[in-house]
């Protein structure tokens, strides 16, 4: 087989990583609506972290209707968050670019939850802090990406990304003329 | 290139940021009157109630200004700026040269005339500096009858209060307008905020000022005599009404000032090279849509990063800002953004109320939301200031925002517009293309 396979994963990952990639229709919370792997997995996650001060799921499952979209961190370029917080604790990661925070320095002013137009940051009211997606930076995958099992949270490479992408606008424009061999 | 940055806080910090992003090799000097390193300024109520402490106050990284190559000189006090020699003068007779200035010098506590004020007594002051923090925090040790009295019941007097009430002083704060927090607040959203307050021991009289503070031999305060006429007891004074921007030190320098200093949308002044931003500055109101000078925290880094940019040579425009704030009051988050006290009969005004817990109002002009107030639950308040800011129509969302269900908003347009191009990356790292490689940005 070609080592250079397109779909390669693997590889893909290796060389070119895009750690979450989101896919919202694909969400259907679970089915149940209750049980949302995603966020148990992160709770889980949180709890091993942080212990009990500033545990919580960061990502959040919004239901409309039928629809369901995760809510998490988008992780923008100059965040709005970032510009807010007073005391300087969400910051650009330099070396990864994640948008991350020092939780001891947060003294729950909520100048971020006003700020983050992705309603992402949650206020946590008991333990007085602001939760955010701190995008898993000293994990090898994010866990809630590992943990969902729709489709809808994938971790992908660039170029299989692209190959999809293709794939998915041919269906859209040629629709049921065009027979796709990719899965998922 | 020479760049020096006055004001070690908000705008400066960003500014200089700004600069290092763009501009690797450029000398960076950063000039302050106060002796420390960049703090949270906000945070000095918090560092009172002992929630942020000497540690964790600091705004940046202790090798911040070590690792971006920055050059800091605290406790220097700029007196001129001579625009035509390129030039800053401090108040120990240094000349410093610039090829770029960037002004930053935030705001000065206004002080409305009052008989008996004196900011030099130990018990007296004004409430906007690390010092006045720790001035504050030695006083209330002194304080005879734990009386203080707070003037001002907006946000920098109500975070005062708050600090003295963590001292264990009972405290009273004397509004002139009929409300706490007034201008961002309307009246059941201030009546709530001030029952808790009240209920936590802060007192408030509104509708009142201070008319004459009685001092003791030594110059301290014993009592306080409001406009009814009636006497308060009070070891402590702090005027706490706002600030006004420090702009004194430009007299002389030829930058246009009116109220603030007026800037054009790169952030630069009426001089060359002289640019400014944070609370000193008159930038665009997109809400009230005029000038304005806005005091917060987020528009003083987001001015202070344009006005960088084109520092360094990368043209950059600022589209201007909207006033927005949050704050806790013992356990109450309130959130108030843009236009909240409209004055226009035809801007509509809806609300939601559920008891004492859960507050929320939407201003409406026409279909487009321009303002919006949040009391105890906040969830989802980024979306309505993005909204807001960006002035979109949403008025069929009207009582699912008001019912709290603010996300739906996201949720309907998300999917409009990535059902099409379903799947975006939220984070990309790809080595081999340039645009979408590692960013430095803070
Ligand atoms: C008690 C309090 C609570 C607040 N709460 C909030 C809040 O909840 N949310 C919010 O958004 N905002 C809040 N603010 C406002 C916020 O602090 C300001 O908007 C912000 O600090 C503005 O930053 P800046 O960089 O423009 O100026 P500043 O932070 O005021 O900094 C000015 C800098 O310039 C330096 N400087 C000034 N004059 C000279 C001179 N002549 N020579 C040399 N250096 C000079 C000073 O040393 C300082 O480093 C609060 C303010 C206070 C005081
Ligand atoms: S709530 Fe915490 S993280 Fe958010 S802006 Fe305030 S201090 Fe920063």
């Amino acid at each position: 087989m070609n080592k250079n396979k397109l779909t390669n994963l693997k590889e893909d990952l290796k060389k070119n990583q895009v750690e979450i990639m989101l896919y919202p229709s694909k969400c259907d919370g679970c089915e149940s609506g209750e049980f949302m792997a995603c966020v148990k997995a992160c709770e889980t996650h949180m709890r091993e972290k942080y212990g009990s001060k500033y545990a919580g799921a960061r990502i959040n499952i919004k239901k409309k209707a039928d629809k369901f979209f995760p809510i998490i961190c988008h992780n923008c370029e100059e965040a709005p968050c970032v510009d807010a917080c007073m005391p300087g604790a969400r910051y650009k990661d330099m070396e990864t670019g994640w948008t991350v925070t020092n939780y001891k320095k947060c003294i729950g002013c909520w100048m971020c939850v006003m700020s983050c137009p992705f309603g992402a940051i949650e206020r946590v009211g008991k333990d007085h802090f602001a939760a955010k997606c701190d995008g898993c930076i000293d994990e090898d995958a994010p866990k809630c990406a590992l943990a969902c099992k729709k489709g809808a949270l994938k971790r992908t490479g660039i170029k299989n990304y692209s190959y999809e992408r293709r794939l998915m606008v041919a269906k859209k424009i040629y629709g049921p003329y065009i027979k796709s061999n990719i899965k998922g | 290139m020479k760049y020096v940055i006055i004001g070690n806080s908000y705008a400066g910090l960003s500014c200089a940021d700004a600069i290092r992003r763009f501009d690797k090799t450029g000398e960076v000097t950063i000039i302050s009157d106060e002796n420390y390193r960049a703090y949270a300024r906000p945070l000095i109520s918090y560092y009172l109630e002992g929630k942020t402490t000497d540690e964790t106050i600091w705004y940046k990284d202790d090798d911040y200004y070590e690792k971006n190559n920055f050059k800091l000189m605290p406790g220097k006090k700029v007196v001129s700026v001579d625009t035509a020699s390129k030039k800053v003068i401090t108040m120990d007779g240094t000349k410093l040269g610039y090829d770029k200035l960037f002004v930053g010098p935030g705001g000065t506590p206004f002080v409305p005339p009052t008989e008996g004020f004196n900011p030099e007594s130990p018990m007296m002051g004004t409430f906007t500096r690390f010092d006045d923090a720790k001035k504050m925090e030695r006083a209330a040790k002194a304080a005879k009858h734990k009386e203080a009295i707070v003037v001002g019941g907006g946000l920098i007097g109500l975070k005062a209060s708050e600090g003295l009430r963590g001292l264990g002083l009972h405290v009273t704060i004397v509004e002139l307008l009929p409300r706490v927090l007034g201008l961002a607040l309307d009246e059941i959203s201030g009546n709530m905020t001030a029952k808790r307050l009240n209920e936590n021991g802060i007192d408030t009289a509104t509708g009142e000022t201070v008319t004459k503070i009685n001092l003791d031999e030594s110059g301290n305060p014993v009592s306080v005599i409001l406009k009814s006429g009636k006497e308060l007891v009070a070891d402590i004074v702090v005027v706490g009404v706002g600030v006004r921007p420090n702009v004194g030190f430009l007299e002389g320098s030829g930058i246009k000032i009116d109220r603030g200093i007026i800037v054009d949308k790169t952030m630069m002044t009426s001089v060359k090279d002289v640019y400014a931003g944070g609370d000193a500055a008159v930038i665009y109101d997109v809400i009230n849509k005029r000038p304005n000078i806005i005091a917060i925290v987020p528009l003083a880094c987001e001015e202070g990063r344009v006005a960088g940019t084109n520092m360094a040579g990368v043209y950059r425009e600022y589209p201007g800002g909207m006033g927005l704030n949050s704050v806790e009051i013992y356990g109450l988050p309130i959130v108030t953004i843009g236009l909240t006290n409209p004055a226009d009969e035809s801007q509509k005004v809806y609300i939601f109320q559920d008891g004492e817990k859960v507050y929320r109002k939407l201003v409406y002009d026409g279909e487009v939301l321009v303002g919006a107030i949040l009391l105890g639950d906040i969830a989802g308040s980024g979306i309505l200031s993005a909204i807001i800011r960006q002035g979109l129509k949403c008025f069929k969302y009207k009582d699912e925002f008001l019912n709290g269900n603010i996300y739906s908003f996201v949720i309907d347009n998300e999917f409009e517009i990535y059902n099409i191009n379903e799947g975006y990356a939220i984070r990309g790292d790809f080595e081999d293309l340039p645009e979408f490689s590692r960013t430095n940005w803070r």
